[in-house]
């Protein structure tokens, strides 16, 4: 009880740092969200130097909207949303071809071309390349919202408000992903591998 | 095993992206400070010329009415003036003699103090 009161006395006050303009407390804002912020731009088919552009205007138009922010939605959702707004915009911009909801051409499995069971022992590093690249295969929404679900925790209420598009679009990109993802791990983990539910 | 798997994961940023940030929000700043100065000089310039050219219309399309006006102003003043400088005691004798000129030196001294202060800790106290 003491701990937690402490702790959110400590975020109140980094709160109120980050509104003030502190270029300390902005400092641990970007060291503690980068990843996120990169993650996003790169799922969503960005390259690597335009990936480190809209990175740097998300953080900008952190840094100018954090007075404006009042706490409604955690912090980290808040970026997320921004970050993907900046970086939709980017696309729209710069691409003729906006393919963010397409499917793939092929549908590869992962894990293909090699010889690799079900009962293959993979494991570590191995298995967090294999399940990537199943992400990676994904349309770019869909591989968004598994992101937002899986890795960041998120509701499918934040993810709609993160994605700007409405609950049950979100439950059948999940839906739909975690089909394909079961199919494409399959050849890697075994037919019953756990992708959620 | 997804959301583990995912979440036991790292994305690569660039070594230094934190302090390039940092240094665009500060070069940001520094832009966004000059540019109000900027917007500030321009308004006082574009002030300047305006209420000039209004007095000069002014002036040109009534001179009976502005004359009239600064003679009563100007009446006024020296009314006023001689009334207040009476109170001062005798021994001030020079500027009870030339008190007009003493105010307009008093009025340029202000004006000094006031454009050193600016000077010196202006853009301190306009952004503090």
């Amino acid at each position: 009880m003491v701990y937690k009161a402490l702790g959110q006395q400590k975020k109140d006050n980094w709160l109120r740092l980050l509104r003030s303009g502190d270029h300390g407390a902005f400092a641990r804002f970007i060291d503690k969200y980068k990843e996120t912020v990169f993650l996003c731009c790169r799922r969503l088919g960005l390259r690597e130097d335009e990936t480190e552009d809209v990175a740097s205007e998300t953080f900008m138009a952190a840094y100018k909207g954090l007075q404006r922010y009042r706490g409604q939605a955690e912090l980290s959702t808040w970026l997320w949303s921004i970050a993907y707004r900046q970086a939709v915009s980017y696309l729209r911009k710069n691409r003729k071809q906006l393919q963010l909801e397409a499917e793939p051409d092929e549908f590869r499995q992962a894990g293909s071309g090699e010889e690799q069971g079900p009962a293959a022992a993979i494991q570590g590093e191995e298995t967090e390349k294999i399940v990537w690249q199943a992400v990676e295969r994904l349309p770019r929404l869909w591989a968004m919202a598994v992101i937002l679900y899986y890795r960041e925790e998120k509701g499918i209420i934040e993810i709609a408000k993160i994605m700007q598009t409405k609950e049950n679009t979100i439950k059948t990109y999940l839906f739909r992903a975690r089909r394909k993802l079961k199919k494409a791990l399959a050849p890697a983990f075994g037919e019953d591998v756990d992708v959620g539910g | 095993m997804l959301g583990r798997t995912l979440r036991s994961s790292s994305q690569a940023v660039p070594a230094d992206f934190t302090q390039r940030m940092l240094r665009q929000i500060k070069q940001a700043e520094e832009q966004k400070i000059l540019a109000r100065v900027v917007l500030q000089e321009r308004l006082a310039l574009a002030g300047c010329f305006v209420i000039g050219a209004a007095a000069i219309i002014v002036m040109a399309a009534f001179p009976d009415t502005i004359t009239a006006v600064f003679n009563s102003i100007v009446g006024s003043f020296t009314e006023r003036g001689g009334a207040l400088v009476s109170r001062i005691p005798q021994s001030i004798e020079t500027i009870r003699d030339q008190w007009q000129l003493y105010t307009v030196f008093a009025a340029m001294a202000g004006f000094a103090v006031y454009s050193l202060v600016d000077l010196l800790a202006g853009g301190r106290l306009k952004t503090a």
